[in-house]
């Protein structure tokens, strides 16, 4: 049954418009536009298509993440998860297969990235490295997908909607994923390689630099994975409690 | 555990804030029974739905449905619930939200079937957001039936329906009913749950003020209605005729409720000063605002 609700949720947030703006096609437009225009300005072009390649993917598959919250808060007001509530369907199959849901919706904003990088902007890695890069991004969005589900379980849609939006934009930038951090003050590099953002696409950048990931950066996200999945876990209860 | 009734609230109290949403609710629906749960807004009947489904814990007294707690008639698919706050699910054709609720329940209905029910054949791969609201309406009455319940809860289900797509939804109602089921369904309409429920329950400010047949409701509430202008004449004293319980004067017209008609008229003969009188039948509307009127007169007594 887990598997039925993953689907219909899945095929629901596919053709979710914010998805497809936010989770697919923005972050390739970006990615294409920052690695193709004002390139006489970037002296190593081929090594910036790989950087920004690997931040466009984080930040498409955080889009995508955060937004499964924002379909939970409009179901919540919709009046859908009451309904699901009197089906035999177990609550907490409810919001594992919205998390599962979640995480596979990520998976067609990261490869759409990838796919633009390869076929249009001609990064070539070897041949591990690229399911590697699109397994390790696939679960470092986790922490995000979770931050989401917490919004949704919490908030009305509309706030939701703002919060999430106002998170990815933030995250995306302090984390580097539009522009290198190598472009902040020394400062705000130390704070941002804190960021669960940055040290989402670290992940990926360790990897297209033929290395795994640092140690800091799996101690980071699991810290952040920590936070968001208890966040997670007490807005789902908070929410089941107020019933009306 | 056959015997055991579909629904059973034994002294329910649910307190929202400082307010009495329901104040020692007993509820008794047996098997393939029809019921409805009658009210004005506010009544307390969505408050009922609520605690009848799980969806909210009573501050005392106890919800039983089949003879255990909501909970788990709701994950054995006994139940099935068309929600008052419930708008159509974005995102999902007819097909794909009927279908996942149905493989969701133990011994679903065949989709074609409900949605054949639910009188949306036709309109299966639209999408649910994309209905009109009379036809989302009735997609929530098939994600309701899609499971094949046993008792079927329906809260206000007609309210977006247009006259036309009302007599088929209770004709709908009624078929499945006929099955064995039973069914709950509250509404604010006088003549749906006089002409569609077995037996009706009327709430107010939380409390039942009566349970019965719609018959039984007008008779408990004065049977017959005696209506006459009064000319110049004097209202004082009418409601001491012999049967009278009520009087009430409207443009120059009394209306005497009554238990024995006959006594009155002889009495009013003799006083002698009536004209145009008419005897007629309460309706459930007299005997619905006499409930829940001398429940307002009661109350503020006891406040």
């Amino acid at each position: 049954m887990i598997g039925r609700y993953v689907r219909l949720e899945v095929r629901r947030a596919l053709r979710d418009p914010g998805f497809i703006v936010f989770g697919a096609g923005m972050p390739v437009v970006m990615y294409l536009l920052f690695t193709n225009i004002g390139q006489g300005a970037n002296p190593d072009g081929a090594a910036w298509k790989v950087t920004s390649m690997v931040g466009m993917a984080a930040y498409g598959a955080l889009g995508a993440a955060v937004g499964t919250g924002t379909g939970i808060a409009e179901d919540k007001q919709l009046g859908w998860l009451h309904q699901l509530r009197i089906t035999p369907i177990r609550p907490r199959d409810v919001v594992l297969g919205r998390g599962l849901a979640g995480s596979v919706t990520v998976l067609p904003s990261l490869l759409l990235v990838l796919a633009a990088g390869a076929l249009v902007n001609g990064v070539r890695l070897d041949a591990w490295q690229w399911p590697a890069l699109v397994g390790l991004m696939w679960l470092g969005a986790l922490p995000f997908t979770l931050f989401g589900i917490g919004n949704g379980y919490r908030l009305s849609a509309q706030t939701t909607g703002v919060l999430n939006i106002g998170c990815l934009v933030g995250l995306a930038v302090i984390g580097g994923l539009w522009f290198p951090v190598e472009l902040f003050p020394h400062w705000l590099r130390v704070i941002a390689e804190f960021t669960p953002a940055n040290r989402f696409a670290a992940l990926g950048w360790s990897t297209t630099a033929g290395g795994a990931p640092t140690v800091a950066t799996v101690a980071v996200l699991l810290g952040w994975l920590a936070v968001s999945g208890s966040y997670a876990v007490v807005s789902y209860r908070r929410a089941a409690r107020t019933a009306t | 555990m056959t015997g055991s009734p579909a629904v059973c609230f034994e002294k329910v109290h649910k307190l929202f804030g400082r307010v009495r949403a329901v104040a020692g609710v007993d509820l008794t629906v047996a098997r393939g029974e029809t019921v409805a749960l009658l009210g004005r807004n506010g009544a307390g009947k969505s408050t009922t739905v609520g605690l009848l489904l799980g969806l909210d814990e009573p501050d005392a007294g106890t919800v039983r449905l089949f003879g255990g707690p909501p909970s788990r008639a709701v994950a054995a698919g006994r139940v099935g619930a068309m929600l008052q706050d419930g708008r159509a699910v974005r995102r999902v054709t007819v097909r794909e939200l009927v279908s996942f609720v149905a493989a969701a329940f133990p011994r679903p209905l065949p989709v074609a079937e409900t949605i054949g029910l639910a009188g949306l054949t036709g309109l299966e791969d639209r999408r649910v957001d994309r209905l009109s609201g009379g036809q989302a309406q009735r997609v929530r009455f098939a994600v309701a039936l899609a499971g094949g319940p046993e008792l079927v809860v329906l809260d206000e289900p007609t309210a977006a329906l247009d006259v036309e797509a009302r007599r088929a939804f209770w004709a709908s109602m009624r078929a499945y009913a006929g099955r064995g089921n039973t069914v709950l369904f509250s509404t604010h309409h006088l003549e749906e749950a006089d002409a569609y429920a077995d037996r009706i329950v009327v709430l107010d400010r939380g409390e039942v003020v009566a349970d019965g047949t719609g018959e039984r409701l007008r008779e408990a509430a004065g049977g017959r209605l005696v209506s006459f202008d009064l000319a110049d004449g004097d209202a004082a004293g009418l409601r001491l005729l012999p049967g009278v319980r009520d009087v009430e004067v409207r443009a120059g017209r009394a209306r005497l409720r009554t238990d024995d008609a006959d006594a009155t008229v002889v009495a009013l003969a003799g006083l002698g000063s009536v004209r145009d009188i008419e005897v007629t039948r309460a309706t459930l509307e007299d005997a619905f605002l006499a409930l829940t009127r001398r429940h307002d007169e009661h109350v503020e007594v006891a406040s």
